[in-house]
């Protein structure tokens, strides 16, 4: 209807133009002005262009200006700072209620003394064992899930007919809770480690495999058209536009599996484990080596953050072309 | 830099002289559009809606049309069935005599929306279809250059869609569709959504092209005045069902100076106005009766 109105109305004569706004010509490009020069020299193509400066040269000249703004290093200073503030507030608090009695110190020590039993754990090798051991046991089954469950999603998401064929069961899966079904792996395949890398492949491989189903899915349908128009066939399709425009979805999934992968198998390494970060947290409570627990519960987290950081740099590798 | 073009690139079929609008084409006819209905399945409704009937329309080789008509009439189906995406439910389209039997590179398609790989740079945009065409790599890139070049941007070769401005986005766009060189452009309101300054440029610029080029261009556009300065001839289309109402023939004494100040312009303008005004006025009307 708004389209309707562009045909009753006609257009604005071309003087009555607005002025062009007093965007500085900064950098303006070598090639600009030529182009210019040329178009002029073809002369009767189109009205004569006048001293008004075009358009395209006013888009060219804002996103030169646009483009290249930094924040000044003052700006992105502030910025770590305002980000670690409440984080050293934190500490703050960690060190301080306790020491001045509001919470009981054996339950929740200083920060300080956990720090120091942290660096006494990491001294004896402790806790560079503990580490290894979840270290090892969520990479091998994140990776697997990585492995298997993209190409399965691409095929699943690609086949329509397999798709809706496998929908009603995967549906099914996604809702089963994986750590309710950490008996069931222990059952099958022991208490060693396979059932936990199992535990932990099944964890990761459902945000993963329906990401990338997704992903394969929801493709614009006009970047389809627009690649079919260029007469590309199926694989080639598949290859160039279906398989680039899915990598942000897929990674998004890749990125909860990764989360998972270290919150499951915690888990797994509380209920029965002999090494592993989730074994001492459990050990060290149960002896009520306290601090030691805190030191465990922060490496934990550490490494969480750590991992989400690496896969986040991976992705932004990826996928520079995003806005966000 | 356009001037270059000859020597600069081989693939390119350049005219002796300047085909320009007084003259009109000659040529055989590219496009054969030959009695062309297509009706679509409507969920939840068994009745067959039809969204153009009856088209009989030639195009001539090097011709430039361009095609108004009121919203939801057609036009963008009727070019999805010239470039071979969907297949007409009646008649035939032919292309220099061939019925179309898929979309192929013969034709390039400026889409209503950009339609860009957002993943890739704007000149990774361009090569697309010479990818396609398995043109070698270092062509691609001297090619794709070429055509950023062509369309005023060259130094924003590693931009991503994203980074670009919406104008920016069509011209490359445009140079995509251009660079793999087609006999036909297909263009569906490339500029409608571009501010009035930029919509002239962008007219300026695809003229000039086309003239260099020899291309068939068949341009749909919402707007009377880009279409009596664009075309050669204007088809004019009926509201839904889509028919052709009218085939206006565009001539001017003189390209030269401020076409749109041209006394005839304004009578084309005119006359073509009336022939909408009862169209769009129907179309809105069946609007309000199927929503
Ligand atoms: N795939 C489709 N399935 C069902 N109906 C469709 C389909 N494509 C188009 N139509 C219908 O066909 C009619 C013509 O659509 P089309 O997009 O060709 O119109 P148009 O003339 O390009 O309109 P506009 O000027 O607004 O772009 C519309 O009523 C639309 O609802
Ligand atoms: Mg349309």
């Amino acid at each position: 209807m708004a389209d309707d109105t562009t045909l009753t109305v006609p257009h604005p004569a071309p003087d009555s133009a607005a002025p062009a706004p007093a965007a500085p010509a900064r950098r303006k490009e070598p090639a600009q002005p030529e182009r210019t020069a040329e178009t002029a020299a073809v002369g009767p193509a189109g009205p004569p262009r006048g001293d008004v400066p075009t358009a395209d040269d006013k888009a060219t000249n804002f996103f030169r200006v646009a483009g290249k703004r930094r924040p000044p290093v003052a700006a992105r200073l502030l910025a770590v700072v305002n980000r670690s503030l409440a984080l050293v507030l934190l500490a703050g608090i960690w060190e301080a209620l306790p020491r001045i009695g509001a919470v009981d110190a054996v339950f929740v020590p200083p920060l300080s003394e956990i720090l120091a039993a942290w660096y006494d754990l990491l001294l004896s090798g402790q806790l560079l064992e503990h580490f290894q051991a979840s270290l090892i046991r969520s990479l091998s089954g994140f990776g697997m899930a990585i492995l298997l469950a993209i190409p399965l999603g691409l095929a699943i998401g690609w086949y329509r007919p397999v798709a809706e064929f496998l929908s009603p069961v995967l549906e099914l899966f996604r809702n089963t809770s994986a750590v309710a079904l950490l008996p069931v792996f222990i059952l099958i395949f022991g208490l060693g480690e396979t059932s936990k890398i199992v535990f932990v492949f099944y964890a990761c491989a459902w945000p993963i495999l329906l990401n990338t189903v997704s992903g394969v899915r929801t493709v614009e349908p006009l970047l389809i058209k627009s690649a079919r128009s260029m007469g590309l066939g199926p694989v080639r399709l598949f290859q160039k536009v279906i398989l680039p425009a899915a990598v942000p979805t897929i990674f998004t999934g890749i990125r909860l599996a990764g989360a998972y992968s270290i919150l499951v198998l915690i888990f797994a390494e509380m209920v029965g484990a002999k090494a592993g970060l989730g074994y001492l947290i459990q050990d060290t409570q149960f002896n009520f080596r306290i601090p030691d627990m805190y030191a465990g519960i922060i490496t934990i987290s550490a490494l969480g953050l750590l991992f989400n950081l690496l896969l986040l740099s991976v992705e932004r590798r990826f996928s520079t072309w995003r806005t966000t | 830099m356009s001037l270059h073009t000859a020597e600069h690139d081989s693939a390119e079929r350049i005219t002796a002289g300047h085909v320009t609008a007084e003259q009109g084409p000659a040529g055989p006819v590219k496009i054969g559009i030959r009695g062309v209905g297509k009706t679509f399945r409507i969920r939840g409704s068994d009745r067959p809606f039809t969204a153009v009937e009856g088209i009989d329309l030639d195009v001539r080789e090097g011709e430039f049309l361009t095609l108004v008509g009121p919203s939801g009439c057609g036009k963008s189906t009727l070019l999805d069935l010239i470039a071979g995406l969907t297949a007409p439910t009646t008649g035939q389209i032919l292309i220099d005599g061939r019925a179309v039997d898929g979309p192929g590179l013969d034709r390039g398609i400026v889409f209503q929306q950009y339609a860009l790989f957002p993943w890739r740079t704007a000149l990774a945009n361009i090569e697309f279809g010479l990818e396609a065409k398995a043109v070698p790599k270092r062509e691609r890139r001297e090619r794709a250059r070429h055509y950023l070049e062509l369309v005023g941007l060259s130094g924003f070769e590693q931009r991503y869609p994203h980074e670009l401005s919406g104008g920016m986005r069509q011209r490359v766009a445009i140079a995509r569709s251009l660079a793999f060189d087609p006999d036909v452009l297909l263009m569906d309101e490339p500029f409608a959504a571009l501010d009035a300054q930029t919509r002239e440029s962008l007219q300026e610029e695809l003229l000039r092209i086309w003239e260099k080029t020899n291309k068939t261009v068949v341009f749909i556009t919402h707007g009377i005045d880009e279409a009596v300065y664009l075309g050669q001839r204007v088809a004019v289309m009926t509201s839904r069902p889509g028919r052709i109402k009218q085939v206006l023939d565009i001539e001017f004494d003189s390209r030269e100076g401020d076409l749109r100040a041209d006394p005839g312009f304004g009578e084309y303008r005119h006359h073509i106005w009336t022939l909408l005004r009862d169209e769009v006025a129907a179309a809105q009307e069946q609007e309000r009766t199927v929503g």
